[in-house]
């Protein structure tokens, strides 16, 4: 009984939720790698996943260790990590009661085994002189005998469902995957080109197969041999729906109908990048770059099993595979050939009697068995023993390994939050002269602790970057509107810049100016790879691209600064304005209306403002300040842009807040409803580039005279901090001296952002490690390394607990997409992440290749995550237990996250109290009081003299400004 | 000029022609002999190295080119020792700087400098950090020793380095499946190329009992005059062109060039768009009299030169990956230099030469920055940039637009034909021989040596 339609169809879509989560790579959003395994436990799910994707479930042991050498790990974090895991089975005695099971696997971890073949054993014998201080051999002897007494372990593992793997298995050079796979992806990615082919694939409007069948039935030239049938097979296809299809291969290759459900995801899985493209395509056709191909899983499914079916046809040639002769005469069915190789699968067999032997043995020396306490064992003790060691393999090391290393890394922030609420909360009477709202992304937490270093009267706030204000944006140099707000938000509103009526003429000018050289650009660029027009271009415009060319690579620094200064300069030129305010009621086209009306701006400013807690005591300036990223050589160049602004720039945003914030209408509204902006607090808008540390401010202009002067001296401060940013930013850069000045590390990371050569322009989140969801009062003066997201958030203002509601439904999960996948991509770099970057290759517009024909690389660059620590995001926030435990129930989504353990959660209490964890195997809601490990926090006198001369991550402190002089002891750096 | 200050020059000139071998020489020794014991140089003592090779090679080559044009562009040879030599036979070390050698020098070394400059940076961390500027230093001491050769037996020295360094930074990523197999496939192209310069200098000995130049033609380049006569010139010059086809990536040879992108993108640049591509050409430029003493290879030249331009014009035109496509225009190009070489000309292709490099150069390393680029050129020009020019191939008729758009898919069958017309044949002949010696071993011995249930792969090589 064949599976119907629909069951096909649900097969299909289930596996492609295993596949890689990622969209075309233009608009790179952090995410989960493992999206499809979040209803399980994590250590559960990132088991199950190396499994099915053959990947690392963890680091290597060895990074463990070291790790454990050098003091990151303690050895009391095993021994919590362990007691937690056994349970009642840590006191669970072995041997006949000289050793526990916790301590068994306590020496395991700490000392380590060897795991050696009987080979390796014997050669180890007669080479080593592994059995020195045993001087007769005696332990050796009983360890020899005892593992002949007890029987070597078999094990049972179900051959592999694929044939590829099966047939690999039995003929080390016949790959069926190698054969297919060129083509394969020849065929998918001329499907899905966004524009780099000048010529387009023919009929892709009829979908893959369809495009394909059509492609490939004629009978032109030489196909490879394995797949000289396929023209044929493809006439039969023509026409055909994909699940026909995927039915009639499968059936063909024998695979019974029960093992679909299994057999369906691992051949998506072994082309996982395109698959997954294929998936995105489908699912959100309107993130395609440039144009929407109708892509089908299925359609990519059933390609992918045909062409699989002539390889394998072609391996069971090769291995002189003769089939049953049917009763019907029909060709050689394969049905026969699945079974006959699982049958042939060679078994694989458990360690052997000396190779159990030295384990025992070694097992015996590190926790003190003699020999003759081994031979007093019975058979059952034995049989325990062994599988005590057997079953505490490298995976379940691993395992323990990680949690203790997350362990120590959450024990290091919550002692150090301890302390910080321990001491006196420092009260600053006044009104302070700046306030700023940042992005709670983890790079602005240097920014905004320079800056409330060495200017006392400034306050920060932190939110999601996009403030509130969701739209579609077209800025003066867009061809098109882009939306600025979380993917998972479709904006209601269009924004668009408009040049201003003094800067019309010189607007017109730049245009012309930038459009003939874009031209001459773009038709150098293609002309020059065509025929006729290439051979005059490239015969004679070498001279010009010498220019770049050595300007570019011998320097680059000095090139982007004139570059981009001038670009600065024209751009600066031409004065803009927001088409902010609706003044017609019609829709766009797009379904969206232009602007906002007064109502919904005072919406979305009250809304702002509740959420991060400043309903009064505002300053007379208020700046909005969004992020973004400019790098070149960056292919994921837009996965360090602004995550809460769906991998877009946040300055509109800011600018646009800002100006809804000082509209008078708007006031008028907001004074209703008792939010009462004085008269003289001004918002301005500002975006932060990261990659560049500098700060660009809008609409200056419009700034009342009176705050003109607080202005001037709040934009000096910036460029002071943005020099501290940059210099604590370079300590990571192994190229950049570590005695760098603030001056100099501005001129460094200016210079990275437009050298070609330079693969880590920033290092973007690696090493984020924890967001913390609270009042800044209580984490300011904390030094976080750049390793918290921050989110301003007032529990004594939320009584009904909406405010921390909504902001963990949105903060949440991005925040825990971002974490894990750095964490993945760090685990394994060649599964979960990019791997390397230098062979990169941009394929179709949608994503990168190694070299000239490999899968689609998903996930993070290991130049971008070569120093992130992968732990689980630890979130912090500022509230009662019970209050969390009551916004987890109406968020079931992130419930899902927090006691699945994909985040691990803290609550830290209001008023004074303490910190609790969050323990999803505890009873009772699953908070723990947290009892500090160590109650001190080193306090230097500025972030510098904690961050200079190191380059690693960097436990937590406390910055005491000793002596405030107001900034004349940075007077090296020049705005 | 006084004798006097003409043999001061002549000696200045020898010392910086040296020099302009002597330094990657050098640097190649100073980065990979502590390599070798197992301690290599830091990062940037390594860079520094390297780049001051290429720079005072390149700074070398500019005096010479100073001192050569003073006098005129008379070729100066500098005669560095004889391997061996009977009777009126000699096989020596030659080096010559004219003016066709010496402006290549110039060119090569200053690319080299920069991409040696551009490679610091990009791979910064990466394990194989040494072991890449060792093999460029191989690179500017095989390219230095071919352009300044003064002998055929030189020219192929250098030609090899430029070979086996080349081949090594393909499967640079040698963890990596593609990327090894990408290499092996340069590798036997180049290996069957080089036969045909190999014997070429073996009949070049024959027929002048020397592998000297200036034995072979008479007068300055490019108004040489041929030597030897003219069915000997019809044979080299053939031999050449089968040479060079390998190299330049011409139809029929022509299937690894996109297969080649597999190394890191500065080794990519500078060998697939700028200078081993053109190697080729380069041989063919030096040995221009002898094309010109055989007008039938110099017709052939157009014609391979022409079909691989219009071959690799259309099949880049459906290629979606940004090095694919990029090794498919440098193609193109390559294909219409030699082209131009074989219609007789000399300067145009030799401009024709240093411009396309700088410029694909270029291309190749921004070609990571693309998106950034597209982005902006958008913004620029108000809207998506057009997808180009070959959508002329769009507008053919549906039947016969989707045949040729599927043989520029499947690269016009190129590596289908290969793997079945010469891997195939080759291992089967070999595998027939591998069973007839063991049944010979087995009749005399008793034994099969061939129990051995694993085969040779067929499809190794294409794969």
């Amino acid at each position: 009984m064949l599976p119907d339609e629909d069951s096909l169809a649900q097969m299909i879509a289930s596996a492609g939720r295993l596949l890689p989560p990622q969209g075309p790579i233009d608009a790179f959003v952090a995410q989960n790698v493992l999206q499809g395994f979040e209803h399980l436990p994590f250590d559960e799910a990132v088991i199950q996943a190396a499994r099915l994707h053959g990947a690392q479930a963890f680091l290597p042991e060895t990074f463990y260790r070291g790790e454990l050498d050098r003091g990151r790990i303690h050895a009391a974090d095993l021994d919590a990590v362990l007691k937690t895991d056994l349970g009642e089975r840590h006191g669970l005695s072995l041997a006949g009661g000289r050793i526990r099971l916790g301590d068994l696997q306590r020496t395991l971890l700490i000392h380590g085994v060897r795991h050696e073949s009987d080979a390796a054993v014997r050669w180890t014998l007669t080479e080593n002189d592994v059995l020195a201080g045993d001087t007769n051999g005696d332990l050796w002897h009983a360890c020899v005998e005892a593992s002949s007494r007890s029987r070597p372990s078999i094990v049972h593992l179900q051959p592999p469902l694929r044939h590829r793997d099966l047939i690999l298995a039995l003929d080390p050079t016949l790959d069926t995957d190698a054969l297919v796979h060129p083509l394969l992806i020849r065929m998918t990615a001329a499907y899905l080109d966004q524009g780099v082919a000048s010529w387009p694939m023919p009929d892709r409007q009829q979908g893959l197969l369809a495009a394909v069948a059509e492609l490939y039935s004629g009978r032109i030239g030489p196909l490879p041999s394995w797949c000289s049938a396929l023209p044929e097979r493809l006439r039969t296809i023509r026409g055909r729906a994909a699940a026909d299809v995927i039915r009639e291969e499968l059936e063909a290759l024998g695979v019974p109908a029960t093992s679909w459900p299994e057999f369906i995801p691992l051949t998506l899985l072994a082309l996982r990048g395109w698959a997954g493209m294929v998936r995105q395509f489908a699912e959100r056709p309107d993130r395609a770059p440039v144009e929407a191909v109708p892509a089908r899983l299925a359609d990519f499914l059933a390609l992918r099993l045909v062409l699989d079916r002539l390889a394998i046809e072609h391996a069971a040639r090769r291995l002189k595979f003769r089939a049953a002769p049917t009763s019907n005469g029909a060709e050689a069915p394969l049905a026969a050939f699945w079974m006959e190789l699982r049958d042939r699968h060679p078994p694989r067999r458990g360690a052997g009697g000396l190779a159990r032997a030295f384990l025992l043995l070694q097992v015996a020396r590190l926790v003190g068995l003699s020999a003759a306490d081994i031979l007093a064992l019975d058979d059952n003790e034995l049989v325990e023993l062994e599988l005590g060691i057997a079953a505490f393999d490298s995976l379940a090391r691993r395992r323990i390994f990680h949690l203790a290393y997350e362990r120590r890394h959450a024990i290091g922030v919550l002692d150090g939050l301890a302390a910080q609420a321990s001491l006196p909360a420092e009260g600053r009477g006044g009104r302070p002269r700046v306030q700023t709202i940042f992005c709670i992304d983890d790079r602005c937490e240097s920014f905004r602790r320079h800056l409330e270093e060495f200017a006392s009267d400034v306050d920060t706030f932190g939110t999601a970057g996009f403030f509130a204000v969701a739209m579609y944006y077209r800025g003066l140099d867009d061809w098109h509107a882009i939306p600025l707000c979380p993917i998972v938000v479709r904006p209601q509103h269009t924004v668009t810049e408009a040049p201003a009526a003094e800067s019309l003429a010189s607007h017109r000018l730049r245009q012309t100016v930038r459009r003939s050289l874009g031209r001459l650009r773009g038709g150098m660029a293609t002309g020059s790879r065509t025929l006729f027009r290439g051979g005059l271009l490239t015969s004679i415009g070498g001279a010009v691209a010498a220019v770049p060319l050595v300007a570019r690579v011998a320097f680059p620094r000095l090139t982007t600064l004139v570059a981009g200064g001038a670009a600065e300069f024209t751009r600066r030129r031409v004065r803009t304005s927001l088409d902010l305010w609706r003044t017609t009621d019609v829709h766009l086209p797009d379904g969206t209306r232009p602007g906002f009306d007064a109502d919904e701006m005072a919406a979305i400013v009250r809304r702002l403002l509740h959420d991060i807690g400043l309903t009064t005591g505002f300053a007379r300036l208020v700046a909005v300040i969004g992020h973004g990223s400019t790098s070149l050589n960056n292919p994921h160049e837009s996965g360090y842009d602004c995550g809460a602004c769906g991998g877009g720039r946040g300055g509109p945003n800011a600018r646009a807040f800002a100006l809804m914030a000082n509209d008078p209408d708007v006031r008028v509204r907001l004074a209703a409803d008792g939010l009462v902006i004085p008269a003289d607090t001004v918002f301005l808008g500002g975006m932060q580039d990261t990659c560049t540390s500098r700060v660009t401010w809008y609409d200056v202009e419009r700034l009342p005279p009176t705050h003109r002067g607080d202005f001037e001296a709040f934009r000096v401060d910036c460029a002071t901090a943005g020099g501290l940013d940059a210099q604590e930013r370079c300590r990571r850069f192994d190229s950049v001296p570590l005695d760098v000045s603030p001056a100099d590390a501005l001129r460094r990371v200016q210079g990275r952002a437009g050298d070609l050569a330079q693969v880590r322009p920033e290092y973007g989140h690696a090493s984020t490690a924890v967001c913390i969801v609270g009042r800044r009062e209580r984490t300011r003066g904390l030094f976080l390394d750049r390793r918290a997201f921050l989110t301003s958030y007032d529990p004594t203002a939320d009584a009904d607990l909406a405010i921390l509601e909504r902001t963990l439904a949105s903060v949440a999960p991005v925040v825990s997409g971002i974490s894990l996948c750095y964490l993945f991509s760090r685990i394994d770099p060649l599964v979960y992440g990019a791997g390397t970057k230098l062979p990169h290759n941009i394929t179709g517009l949608i994503g990168v290749m190694d070299g000239h024909a490999s899968d689609l690389r998903t996930g993070l660059p290991l130049q971008g995550v070569e120093i992130h620590e992968p732990v689980r995001l630890l979130m912090v926030i500022d509230a009662t237990s019970e209050a969390i435990r009551t916004v987890l129930e109406r968020l079931p989504a992130v419930r899902t996250l927090v006691a699945n353990g994909w985040i691990r959660l803290a609550a830290w209490d209001p008023h004074g109290g303490g910190l609790a964890t969050y323990e999803p195997s505890a009873a009772g809601g699953g908070f723990v009081p947290y009892v500090p490990e160590s109650p001190t926090l080193p306090t230097v006198a500025r972030s510098a003299d904690w961050f200079r001369g190191r380059r690693d991550h960097l436990p937590l402190a406390r910055i005491e400004p000793q002596d405030r002089i107001g900034g004349a002891m940075f007077q090296e750096v020049s705005p | 000029m006084t004798e006097a200050t003409a043999t001061a020059l002549h000696d200045a000139v020898a010392a910086l022609v040296t020099w302009q071998l002597a330094a990657p020489v050098a640097t190649l020794v100073a980065v990979g002999l502590p390599a070798l014991l197992g301690r290599p140089l830091a990062e940037r003592t390594t860079t520094r190295l390297v780049g001051a090779g290429f720079a005072t090679s390149f700074l070398a080559a500019l005096l010479t080119l100073a001192a050569l044009a003073a006098r005129g562009f008379s070729p100066e040879v500098v005669h560095l020792g004889t391997l061996f030599s009977v009777g009126h036979h000699a096989t020596t070390i030659e080096l010559v700087a004219d003016g066709l050698s010496v402006p290549y020098v110039c060119f090569c070394t200053g690319l080299c400098w920069l991409v040696n400059a551009f490679a610091g940076t990009y791979l910064h961390r990466e394990p194989g950090f040494t072991r890449f500027f060792i093999l460029l230093a191989l690179f500017g001491t095989g390219m230095n020793l071919m352009v300044l050769a003064g002998s055929i037996d030189v020219l192929f020295a250098g030609w090899e380095f430029l070979g086996i360094s080349s081949t090594l930074l393909i499967g640079f990523f040698h963890e990596r499946r593609n990327a090894v197999g990408a290499a092996l496939r340069a590798f036997i192209t180049y290996r069957l190329c080089d036969m045909g310069l190999l014997i070429a200098g073996v009949v070049v000995h024959r027929a002048v009992g020397s592998g000297d130049f200036e034995r072979l033609f008479g007068g300055t380049w490019p108004h040489a005059t041929c030597l030897i006569d003219p069915t000997t010139a019809l044979v080299v010059a053939l031999l050449l062109v089968f040479a060079a086809l390998g190299k330049s990536a011409q139809v029929p040879f022509s299937g690894w060039l996109p297969q080649a992108m597999e190394g890191p993108t500065p080794s990519s640049a500078i060998f697939y768009g700028a200078l081993s591509i053109h190697a080729g050409a380069y041989v063919l430029l030096r040995c221009e009299a002898v094309l010109d003493a055989a007008p039938v290879a110099g017709w052939l030249l157009v014609a391979i030169g022409i079909g691989t331009a219009l071959h690799a014009a259309v099949v880049g035109s459906v290629q979606t990956d940004l090095k694919s496509m990029l090794a498919y225009a440098s193609m193109t190009q390559a294909g219409i230099i030699l082209a131009e070489i074989g219609l007789g000309l000399r300067i145009v292709p030799l401009v024709h030469v240093v411009s396309h490099a700088i410029l694909r150069s270029l291309q190749i390393l921004r070609s990571p920055s693309a998106l950034h680029d597209r982005h902006e050129l958008a913004a620029a020009l108000g809207g998506p940039p057009g997808s180009g020019t070959c959508s002329i191939l769009g507008l053919l008729p549906d039947r016969f637009g989707r045949g040729l758009y599927r043989i520029a898919l499947e690269r016009g069958f190129e590596d289908a034909a290969v793997q079945r017309f010469v891997i195939r044949p080759v291992l089967s002949l070999l595998e027939g021989a591998q069973a007839a010696e063991s049944r010979l071993v087995a009749a005399l011995g008793g034994t099969d040596p061939a129990a051995d249930p694993r085969r040779p792969d067929r499809d190794g090589g294409a794969t």
